[in-house]
């Protein structure tokens, strides 16, 4: 058999099947070349799905009718002026989009530049190029594709359905305006607007906020933390979602290096172990974060869609993302999302059937009256509420009652909740919830859960301050594993040993465990390892050993606090309110769970119909 | 079946019997207990498939035959019964049994004996006695130290086998679970001087010691290389080995250690117990100060606070800091019956060796934590 070269043609539908795998990476090529183009705005239509014709119109700066011709060819590009692969400015870099979307689909680009009497137009059909033609276009370029993959049936039989692709070109085109507020985007199905985001204004934060409440929700605004960090000369910003703010996958997760939208294991990886301490492993933080770094210091032509990146010091910039993110967890200490609240006042049931109004009633005066914040519409406490309370009320004790409703005695209690952002206790409910009066509201605390969280973050602290204690191995523990996983692990070694784990070099592709974390115990060490080292080549992170040591500080913290049922007298609840305005993370137990709940006034206003 | 008992007998045997009836069983006929009875005396018999135990009590037998019950329900009922009853039982064959005494009559449910599990004999080739208080210094002084996690099932027992020492044969038992080892030995003692060495796993170590100390001053063992039994006057414990090969522990003893400490072992148990109070509850660190002829016991904790204590000691040697598992001195401190006990250290990372000063027949190896 004789050895010959293909022709270009094939060349380039090879190509093609590499960058251009479905609709939406043809729109991401044809979006990112109009970012590449300072376009102001960018305008996308598709039609079922991609299939029958995808329109990408910008105002940006347009092509002459000499670069139309040559931009179809390949390795034409204008975006690196310098032949330096290693300065890579912009979002497209290799000249491959167009020609490759040329080679399978009827393509055809009018653009004119700024100043130009007159639009130039340029047909391509499955490879074959016509002569550009005179045309009518404002400034801009317009790129339409026809058929795509018309040339390649085998990816054309592949496809999904148009829904399903539509949402594909959704995802892609989000990811994009997120990098990029500034710009405004619309995506149309040719019936309805699917998305139509104008430009944000004002400064980068301001903006970006703005546009990425409008494409995460409203929610995401309210309960994200600022993230602005800088390490040698490698910039993270961006907002992270606060812990109770969580969701069950990871699809609210948006990384972008310099602009460009990454799915990148070793970030996921970091943003894992930022929220590992707040967050259960099956619930996923929502956050949109931006790392910023020169181009020499981030090589992005290692995917053939540029979705994943390397860094020079990728140890620099997971140690970038994990610090940052835990500061500022650290920085917001006790809040919960606002979401908590809502879903509480969802579940609260109005109307009065159930409430024992006629018992009740005489005895609401008997309440404080700057206290109009406790609502009779809390599901449980509620007929708690109504009942006659034995602390204040010298009327005849209501046997029921006694048990459920422990009212701090108003003497003791301070009488100012302004000061505090937990507010000061009123009283606490079947043993289990202490009620608080704020400034404008009223806050529901789960004792167990919160006194969990401060004694759990006590242990830690008292592990971060004297390191963990290494039990020595009598009889070290040879593990074996595949080369590379030993490898991972060894370069790991030093940090493993902070941790309580010292593992040496066990010839080819085994270690040995020497040191084991003293509180562990007697553990199944062959398991940790290749637990460690499954992490460590999946998410760059040791968190087997992590979540071990972190499971028996919390079943620590579960033994050694309050249990829900234990009474608690005003100053016990006040001091437990107290110190967890004065801890980090006691919004939410270890798990992502809100340890309290906070009702503002109008909202338990609205309640009652009176807002 | 057509027996009377008192009650005395049937609840010393069977109290040792069904400890070894799990629970919970997957296979019914495991729960029971089979009971045989033969001329002027009944055999009762338990196992969970692994362990197996065999132990006669003498009864006045009107009919023999055999039948099973469930263990723990039987025993439930003769724990219950007053001292002194005589118990009836009788097995009609109708799948029922009928167990009376005094005025109470139960009717417990029966299970054919031809199911019961026979733990198959084979050959025991090996045969010794023990003298039982030898027996007992073997399990003692080694059991603390098994293993518990199951990964490492091979350590999860005692490692009984034949050694050597200044050309003395010699029986070990040896136990460690990665952190510390112990070691004891007696005598060899005749019949034995080809045994295999085997591993005899946590369960059976418990039974077999329950049953030492209700027994006489001998026990006869026979073991095969899967097999090891201990006859005792009324019961026979037959138990499978672990399969599996122990570690070579002889490389983990340290003999090049230089530095020696001898101390009065109850007080410095005592100071190890008061210092501890303050490490924290997990990993229990305490630190050991060597320095002339003090010793200095320290521990912190952040949320405690710190504890200090001296005590005298012998020692020659430069000065050394050392930390343990306080709860790991504590196990081997309780081992040791003499006076004093015998420290043989060389380094904070290395291996320390425990022993009784008047009796080295048992060895402790200790590995240090670092704190």
């Amino acid at each position: 058999m004789q050895l010959r070269r293909l022709p270009e043609t094939l060349v380039n539908q090879i190509a093609a099947g590499e960058v251009v795998e479905r609709p939406a990476s043809a729109v991401k090529e044809l979006v990112e070349n109009a970012i590449d183009a300072d376009a102001t705005r960018i305008d996308v239509t598709v039609i079922d799905g991609g299939q029958t014709s995808i329109t990408v119109s910008d105002d940006g700066i347009g092509m002459a009718p000499e670069d139309l011709s040559l931009c179809i060819e390949r390795h034409a590009t204008s975006k690196l002026p310098d032949d330096d692969l290693i300065d890579i400015r912009h979002l497209g870099f290799r000249g491959e989009a167009l020609p490759s979307i040329g080679a399978v689909s009827r393509l055809s680009i009018t653009s004119r530049t700024e100043g130009a009497n007159e639009a130039w137009c340029l047909n391509v059909e499955g490879g074959r190029v016509s002569d550009p033609q005179p045309a009518a276009h404002p400034k801009g370029t317009r790129v339409e594709i026809r058929d795509l993959f018309f040339a390649t049936p085998a990816r054309l039989k592949f496809l999904k359905t148009p829904r399903t692709e539509m949402n594909h070109v959704t995802e892609t085109m989000k990811r994009l305006a997120m990098a990029h507020p500034a710009i405004g985007f619309t995506l149309s199905d040719g019936t309805r607007r699917r998305l139509d985001l104008a430009p944000e204004q004002g400064e980068l934060f301001e903006a970006r906020l703005g546009r990425l409440g409008t494409i995460m929700g409203r929610d995401f605004a309210d309960n994200a933390l600022l993230i602005d960090a800088e390490r040698e000369s490698i910039r993270l910003t961006g907002y992270a979602g606060l812990p109770t703010f969580n969701r069950g996958n990871a699809a609210l997760q948006f990384l972008f290096v310099n602009g460009r939208p990454v799915n990148d294991r070793m970030l996921y990886g970091a943003l894992r172990g930022a929220y590992r301490d707040f967050l259960a492993s099956d619930r996923y933080p929502v956050v949109a974060l931006f790392v910023t770094a020169p181009s020499e210091l981030v090589d992005v032509n290692v995917h053939p869609a540029k979705t994943e990146v390397r860094f020079r010091d990728a140890a620099l910039v997971r140690g970038l993302i994990v610090g940052t993110v835990k500061h500022a967890l650290a920085e917001a200490g006790h809040r919960a999302a606002t979401t908590v609240a809502d879903a509480a006042l969802g579940a609260v049931r109005t109307g009065g059937q159930a409430l024992p109004m006629s018992r009740g009633a005489g005895r609401y005066g008997r309440f404080p009256s700057s206290n109009p914040s406790i609502s009779p519409g809390l599901s449980d406490a509620a007929a708690q509420f109504g009942a006659p309370l034995p602390g204040l009320a010298a009327a005849p004790a209501a046997p029921m009652a006694t048990n459920d409703w422990a009212p701090v005695d108003e003497a003791e209690s301070i009488d100012d909740p302004g000061e505090y952002p937990l507010g000061v206790a009123r009283g606490q409910l079947h043993a289990t919830y202490i009620v608080a009066q704020t400034a404008d509201g009223i806050v529901i605390v789960d004792q167990h859960a919160a006194h969990e969280r401060l004694v759990e973050e006590r242990i830690k602290r008292g592990l971060a301050a004297d390191g963990v204690a290494r039990q020595g191995m009598l009889i070290p523990e040879v593990v074996e594993l595949e080369d590379a996983g030993a490898e991972r692990l060894l370069a790991r070694a030093p940090e493993l040993a902070e941790m309580g784990l010292v593992v040496e070099a066990f010839g080819n592709g085994a270690v040995v465990v020497r040191e084991t974390p003293a509180l562990l115990g007697e553990i199944d060490i062959q398991g940790l390892v290749q637990d460690m080292a499954d992490d460590l080549a999946e998410l760059d992170d040791a968190i087997a050993l992590r979540d071990r040591i972190g499971d028996v500080c919390a079943t620590m913290a579960c033994h050694g606090s309050v249990r829900a049922g234990r009474r608690l007298n005003g100053e016990e609840m006040n001091a437990l309110l107290r110190e967890m305005e004065a801890t980090p993370h006691s919004g939410q137990c270890s798990h992502g769970r809100p340890t309290y709940v906070e009702l503002k006034l109008h909202d338990i206003e609205k309640l009652f119909g009176r807002r | 079946m057509k027996l009377t008992i008192e009650r005395a007998a049937l609840l010393k045997s069977l109290g040792h019997v069904q400890s070894v009836v799990e629970r919970r069983n997957t296979i019914p006929i495991l729960s029971n207990v089979k009971i045989d009875a033969g001329d002027a005396s009944v055999r009762l018999n338990a196992t969970d498939m692994d362990l197996d135990i065999v132990e006669a009590a003498t009864a006045d037998v009107s009919t023999p035959g055999s039948t099973t019950v469930s263990a723990h329900t039987l025993y439930d009922i003769v724990r219950k019964l007053p001292d002194g009853a005589q118990i009836d039982i009788d097995a009609a064959g109708d799948g029922q049994v009928v167990l009376s005494a005094g005025r109470s009559r139960f009717t417990l449910a029966s299970l054919p004996t031809d199911e019961f599990p026979v733990l198959s004999g084979g050959e025991l080739p090996h045969q010794f006695t023990l003298s039982a208080a030898e027996l007992r210094g073997l399990i003692d002084r080694t059991r603390f130290a098994i293993s518990t996690e199951e990964t490492r099932y091979y350590l999860n027992g005692i490692y009984l086998h034949k050694a050597e020492s200044d050309g003395t044969a010699l029986l070990r038992a040896v136990a460690t679970d990665g952190h510390r080892l112990a070691s004891v030995e007696v005598p060899l003692p005749a019949g034995a001087e080809e045994v295999p060495g085997v591993i005899v796993p946590r369960k059976a170590v418990a039974e077999l010691r329950k049953l030492i100390d209700e027994s006489g001053d001998e026990v006869a063992v026979s073991m095969s290389e899967s097999k090891i039994r201990f006859a005792f006057d009324d019961a026979v414990l037959t138990s499978k080995l672990i399969d599996g090969t122990f570690p070579d522990y002889q490389r983990v003893i340290p003999a090049g250690n230089d530095k020696v400490m001898e101390v009065e072992c109850k007080s410095f148990a005592d100071a190890v117990d008061r210092v501890s109070a303050i490490s924290s509850e997990k990993s229990r660190a305490i630190k050991l100060a060597l320095s002339g002829g003090t010793l200095v016991l320290s521990a912190s904790s952040p949320e405690h606070g710190s504890a200090t204590e001296e005590i005298e000691v012998a020692f020659d040697g430069d000065e050394l800091e050392i930390g343990f598992n306080s709860a790991y001195l504590l196990d081997v401190t309780r081992q040791i019956e003499g006076e004093m006990a015998r420290f043989t250290m060389a380094d904070a990372a290395s291996p320390t060796v425990m022993q009784e000063t008047d009796d080295t027949s048992a060895l402790y190896v200790l590995m240090p934590m670092r704190v």
